[in-house]
């Protein structure tokens, strides 16, 4: 018998008995349906705080440290002088480049100065990266653009750096309303005059003039931070030092970039899953490393409980539809017993009769898993439409493996429960099934 | 001399009921021969059908051996079964056997579907069936929308669409009236002598007994003669 066949007159049987046929197709519909919402909103709790950490920075971006700090040591339950292994300098950064995954590098140094527009001043943590990577590295400009590696006297200031009046007292400070400076279209300098725009300011420091070309969110640990060309503010840096040297003296300096090491490089990796493995290797060749995805492992980690009871909530529901489509099968059998009979009699082989059962099986669990798939991505956006209106950050999200998946289970569930009354059906004598009325 | 094409060597079949046995074939041996109308005849309860589902392999023997050519029935395992009965086996059965939820066609088909011959040519062989049995009107007819005799004339023409080489009947024309039951006869010999198949067919109708070449009367699951016909068709004299 041939499989064309054999699905014809499943089929046929399956439409001889609508009602049943359908009832139990609900059942897989229910179960289906059930495990696949349940795991979508374990997988959206989880996509949940991906975004979540999405917006403190990209999960994509691995902050890489030298070694050599005071770490926590587990066996000792104390704090320990880590052991220095490579210094974090160029060679370093190009090894990382060099790395597979990795889609760009950059050293990060950071200085506290002065941003200046007009008689207003704010102060800025000015972070130097390499201005064509910037990008990549995640950072979201909400207005203008982001540097490019052509960029020399270029800024991008957060949203949430704030000007003021350096004339004014610091309870006037907070109490006043502040300036509006338009950062892109003002003209603004940097400087590293603590004094500038009082009576103290020192003539001798010349503001430097940048373009202010974007503007990052307001929102987020980037909000107050300048971001610029890391070659120019080395510059300021050694400007500063020589202008510190001068005026305090040479042991007052900075030795901070004596050895032409970096505090922090930023590695940004094609996609999220592949970073913990390029973090292992960094660690490997000696330096410390982290990344968001190291949070959100631990946010998968807390919830992963839950997850499993969600579930198991769902497997509950396709352990009945799974009884159901037995139950289904065996009445089929009671039924049809003659008609076994008379099929056996006139050349059915075992793998016939046996076949003609499970391919009736299959098709309840496939159909109910296609339909449940359905209706999952209905309950799903009604879930994701009430979440989203109470403003809470639950939601469900079903991936293409998920629903395929579900598909592919449901079918296998109805095999699976099919498999006995099957075999009950191929065991029947022939005779006595033929004999009975 | 033709050949025989099944052998039976001291067959029994004991039915154990509780302490009770009940030797429903008790020690019986017979050749058939291709091509012949063979007959088994006897009273209720004389083994008839019990010989004959033997014989199909539709029961196991307690002792003896039966083959079909030079196979060993009793020895062969289901799916050897089916693949046997696939090959060279017809049916027609007192009850027609039709599955209620088939066309007279599909019922017709159904031997050749389980054979695996693609949809355009067993349709074709079926509706030649159907003709020849002259039901092709009838061909789209579900089992309960026809009579008796059109079933079984259905049932007919299933066992004989695959051009099987030995056909079992079971009291085929025990549920019709005479005249259909002689026209029921007809169709069913005619169809085998023209295709020199063997047919085995069971009945207590002695007059329909005529229709075989032989006769072979059960008595208590014994053989208690076998009869020759020597001359035509409805001068009834056996030797
Ligand atoms: N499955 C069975 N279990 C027990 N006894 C059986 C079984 N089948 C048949 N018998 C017994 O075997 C004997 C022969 O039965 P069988 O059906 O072969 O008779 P028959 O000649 O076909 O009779 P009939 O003309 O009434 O159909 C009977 O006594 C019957 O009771
Ligand atoms: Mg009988």
């Amino acid at each position: 018998m041939n499989t064309r066949d054999m699905i014809d007159m499943a089929l046929r049987n399956l439409l001889k008995r609508k009602i049943r046929t359908i009832l139990t197709i609900l059942g897989v519909v229910i179960g289906t349906a059930s495990i696949v919402v349940m795991v979508s909103i374990g997988i959206g709790m989880n996509k949940g705080f991906a975004q979540q950490l999405e917006s403190w920075g990209s999960l994509q971006v691995i902050n890489v440290y030298p070694s050599g700090g005071m770490v926590y040591d587990e066996a000792s339950d104390s704090m320990k002088q880590e052991k220095k292994q490579d210094e974090l300098n160029t060679k370093a950064v190009d090894t990382f480049r060099q790395m597979e995954h990795v889609e760009a590098v950059s050293p990060v140094i950071e200085e506290y100065m002065y941003l200046t527009a007009g008689k207003y001043v704010a102060d800025a943590s000015i972070m130097g990266i390499e201005p064509g990577a910037m990008e990549a590295l995640g950072y979201k400009v909400e207005e203008g653009r982001a540097l490019s590696a052509e960029d020399s006297k270029a800024i991008v200031v957060g949203g949430g750096v704030e000007f003021y009046d350096p004339k004014l007292s610091w309870e006037m400070r907070y109490t006043s309303e502040p300036p509006q400076v338009d950062v892109l279209n003002e003209k603004i300098s940097i400087t590293y005059d603590w004094n500038y725009g009082t009576r103290n300011a020192d003539k001798s420091i010349k503001p430097i003039k940048v373009d202010a070309v974007g503007k990052l969110s307001a929102e987020g640990s980037d909000s107050w931070r300048v971001i610029m060309p890391i070659k120019e503010l080395e510059k300021l840096q050694k400007a500063r030092q020589e202008w510190e040297q001068k005026k305090y003296g040479s042991n007052n300096s900075s030795n901070r970039n004596q050895s032409k090491e970096y505090q922090q490089v930023l590695v940004k990796v094609d996609e999220m899953d592949n970073v913990q493995s390029v973090q292992q290797q960094i660690k490997d060749l000696g330096f410390r490393a982290s990344s968001l995805t190291d949070e959100l492992e631990a946010m998968k980690e807390t919830t992963k409980m839950l997850r499993l009871v969600l579930g198991a909530i769902g497997a509950v529901s396709m352990v009945v539809a799974a009884i159901s489509i037995t139950n289904t099968m065996v009445m089929a059998i009671y039924e049809r017993t003659k008609e076994i009979g008379i099929m056996k009699v006139i050349g059915a082989s075992l793998k016939d009769i046996k076949g003609l059962f499970l391919t009736e099986a299959a098709f309840i669990g496939f159909s109910g898993g296609v339909i449940g798939i359905v209706v999952s991505f209905g309950i799903s956006f009604i879930v994701n439409l009430v979440a989203a209106r109470q403003g809470s950050t639950m939601q469900s999200a079903i991936p293409l493996w998920l629903a395929l998946g579900g598909v592919v289970f449901a079918t296998g569930v109805g095999i699976l429960s099919g498999y006995l009354p099957a075999k009950r059906a191929m065991k029947l004598s022939a005779l006595t099934a033929i004999k009975t009325e | 001399m033709e050949e025989n094409i099944i052998r039976i060597r001291d067959v029994k079949k004991i039915y154990q009921m509780g302490s009770e046995s009940i030797r429903a074939i008790d020690g019986v041996s017979l050749n058939i021969r291709q091509g012949e109308v063979c007959c088994l005849f006897g009273k209720s309860g004389s083994g008839k059908s019990t010989l004959l589902n033997l014989i199909a392999g539709l029961e196991k023997p307690t002792e003896g051996k039966i083959l079909f050519h030079k196979k060993h029935i009793e020895r062969m395992d289901e799916d050897q079964l089916a693949n046997f009965r696939r090959q060279y086996v017809g049916f027609v059965f007192q009850s027609y056997n039709l599955l209620p939820t088939l066309t007279a066609l599909e019922n017709v088909t159904l031997p050749l579907i389980f054979k695996g011959v693609p949809v355009k040519e067993r349709n074709e062989r079926a509706m030649e069936m159907l003709k020849a049995v002259g039901l092709e009107e009838r061909a789209k007819h579900k089992p309960f929308e026809m009579s008796g005799g059109q079933q079984q004339r259905v049932s007919i023409a299933r066992a004989f669409v695959n051009e099987p080489p030995v056909v079992f009947a079971d009291e085929p024309t025990g549920n019709l009236d005479t005249k259909t039951t002689y026209e029921m006869m007809d169709l069913i010999t005619g169809m085998a002598k023209k295709n020199h198949q063997t047919l085995v067919i069971v009945t207590h109708d002695l007059e329909l007994a005529e229709y075989a070449d032989r006769i072979v009367v059960l008595q208590d699951g014994k053989i208690e003669k076998i009869q020759k016909k020597l001359r035509g068709k409805g001068e009834g004299i056996y030797e």
